[in-house]
């Protein structure tokens, strides 16, 4: 099995310095990608989330008012579970994702990958009352900038990490034209890249495709015109349209 | 195998499973006819990982990569997310884990108890001699009105002349005293100093409190008061300082562990006590918003917090002792 033998750059993968992905092994022994998500999203998700919880409490509070002393110990109960039990419920029942969170496309895992446990996801948002120290979140916000997978104290302490929810993707199909075998093999980094052209190709526009076929030369521009339209030839060939 | 040749081969599966994933998506009563019946799914979702691995080691196109790590994701989310039942954990940790796990770190709970009654029984005996020492902790207005709540003359015990119904004061202690407790223990992460000061602080102020209404000649009101859900109170006030200095301890001396690593697993061991802890205050709540303001003889509401001590201590010690530890 080359798999275990030899690590393999994998779907979408940077190199490794350049990009904040947190691979994760599972139990297949196949590795999974997670890609933490920083401060500036997470924060919008919590403004998020705050504005939904303060409007929810003012509602109630307003709608409360008229049964006076029993209507304010209901409005204070709701404002504790709003306060510390709002987070965890929707990440454990709601596939990972307060509100907030899910606007953004973010959603909490365990630092293994697995989706949030109840004990993981309370301790994480009680300790939202240490990164609020000593005002307005400056220990989170700190924790999260200097962390690699930006993490905040709660998560550290939780094993858990915010990371983007992977989004359904369909085939963006490589356009089919004449196959052309290459003169000489191709090693596999040429491959990869010729390949990641073709099926981007659509994406692009025509002038900006002929652009990046020239900095492949001595693939491209063999026959004078049209470098792109070779380059796509090259990758049907590699992905086995053959004639 | 070619790329395109790959992905005819096992178009139809990978359909299959990404169906099977929206489909659990869905609320329980709206799932359709599963693609295929459940006991298949390890089995598929390990030839997708399978698949996924073939396709990397062969270079396949980067956006066949992205499906198959997107379904393997999806998969894997699915089938370790699998959770044995919520009840079922809760009834054993509440009849047993609970009590095992406060024993377990019966050391810091005997710690955070001297940090909390030491200051306590000081204040209280500094305060009778002198009782002007009060004025540096409280303010003249504080103590008034500290005495005023437990006079003769208010008819419900322990609470301002204004303040609302049995229920809202309920709502009252439940924001207050539980908030407290979390902030306690998420405190830990000060190297332990808030955790230490909270359970200082809270000793003084109640030792305080209690000698100036005892001076006051309320005491008979102010004992009547507590005593009910003192023990509760009091009891989850220690184990909030005994959480918070765990996590104190592990960021300070996290051992062999790296300190991430110390944090985590001391968190993971004390979540549970946390909880416990909530219901404690849950508790004392209910028993200082409906309970404790009756104006009732005091040998009853003497004998209801002895029974409650009891009960308590009975639980702490002996519960789950047959399971071991």
């Amino acid at each position: 099995m080359a798999v275990l033998t030899r690590k393999t750059p994998a779907a979408g993968a940077a190199p490794s310095a350049l990009d904040t992905l947190r691979p994760v092994t599972t139990p297949e022994l196949i590795e999974l990608q997670l890609r933490p998500a920083g401060l500036l999203p997470r924060a919008l998700a919590f403004l998020l989330d705050f504005g939904l919880r303060t409007g929810v409490l003012v509602f109630a509070s307003t709608a409360l008012t008229s049964l006076e002393g029993f209507g304010q110990g209901i409005a204070l109960l709701l404002w504790f579970v709003l306060e510390w039990f709002y987070p965890v419920l929707f990440e454990v029942l709601g596939k990972g994702a307060t509100p907030g969170k899910r606007a953004l496309g973010l959603k909490v895992l365990h630092d293994d990958g697995t989706p949030v446990a109840w004990g993981p996801s309370l301790t994480r948002n009680l300790l939202r009352a240490a990164d609020f120290l000593p005002f307005m979140y400056l220990f989170g916000a700190l924790s999260c900038l200097l962390h690699s997978e930006f993490r905040r104290l709660g998560d550290i302490v939780a094993g858990t990490v915010v990371v983007y929810a992977e989004k359904n993707t369909g085939l963006p199909r490589i356009p089919e034209v004449e196959p052309i075998a290459p003169a000489a093999p191709l090693d596999r980094a040429t491959q990869r890249a010729l390949i990641g052209f073709a099926e981007r190709a659509n994406t692009l526009t025509e002038a900006r495709r002929e652009e990046l076929a020239e900095l492949l030369p001595h693939l491209g521009n063999t026959y004078g015109t049209q470098p792109a339209n070779r380059l796509l030839g090259l990758a049907n060939y590699l992905i086995g349209r053959r004639a | 195998m070619k790329q395109e040749q790959f992905e005819a081969l096992h178009a139809a599966d990978w359909q299959l499973f990404e169906d099977w994933l929206a489909d659990r998506q869905l609320s329980r009563k709206n799932r359709k006819e599963p693609p295929f019946p459940l006991h298949e799914a390890a089995l598929r979702y390990r030839r997708i990982c399978q698949q996924l691995a073939l396709a990397r080691d062969r270079d396949y196109a980067l956006a066949t990569l992205d499906r198959l790590h997107n379904l393997a994701r999806r998969g894997h989310d699915e089938l370790y997310g699998a959770r044995r039942s919520f009840g079922r954990r809760t009834w054993d940790y509440v009849t047993a884990g609970f009590a095992i796990d406060v024993r377990a770190q019966w050391r810091w709970v005997l710690a955070s108890f001297l940090l909390l009654f030491g200051p306590m029984l000081i204040a209280f005996i500094v305060v009778q001699i002198w009782p002007d020492v009060a004025y540096l902790v409280m303010s003249p207005h504080d103590v008034a009105g500290m005495e005023a709540m437990y006079s003769d003359a208010n008819q419900h015990l322990g609470r301002t002349r204004d303040a609302g119904t049995d229920f809202g004061m309920f709502g009252h202690y439940i924001f207050n005293n539980i908030s407290i407790a979390f902030r306690c223990f998420a405190g830990g992460m000060t190297a332990g100093i808030l955790t230490v000061f909270s359970l200082l602080f809270n000793g003084l102020f109640i030792g305080i409190a209690h000698s100036r209404v005892v001076l006051a000649g309320f005491g008979d009101n102010f004992h009547s008061f507590v005593v009910g859900h003192g023990t509760f109170e009091l009891g989850a006030i220690v184990l909030a300082g005994a959480t918070g200095m765990q996590l104190g301890a592990a960021l300070l001396a996290p051992g062999l562990l790296s300190r991430a690593a110390a944090l985590r697993t001391t968190a993971r061991r004390l979540i549970g006590t946390v909880c416990g802890m909530a219901v404690m205050l849950f508790i004392a709540a209910l028993l200082e918003a409906f309970w404790s303001p009756l104006r009732l003889p005091l040998p009853w509401k003497l004998g209801f917090g002895t029974c409650m001590l009891i009960i308590v201590m009975t639980y702490f010690i002996f519960a789950g002792r047959r399971r071991g530890s």
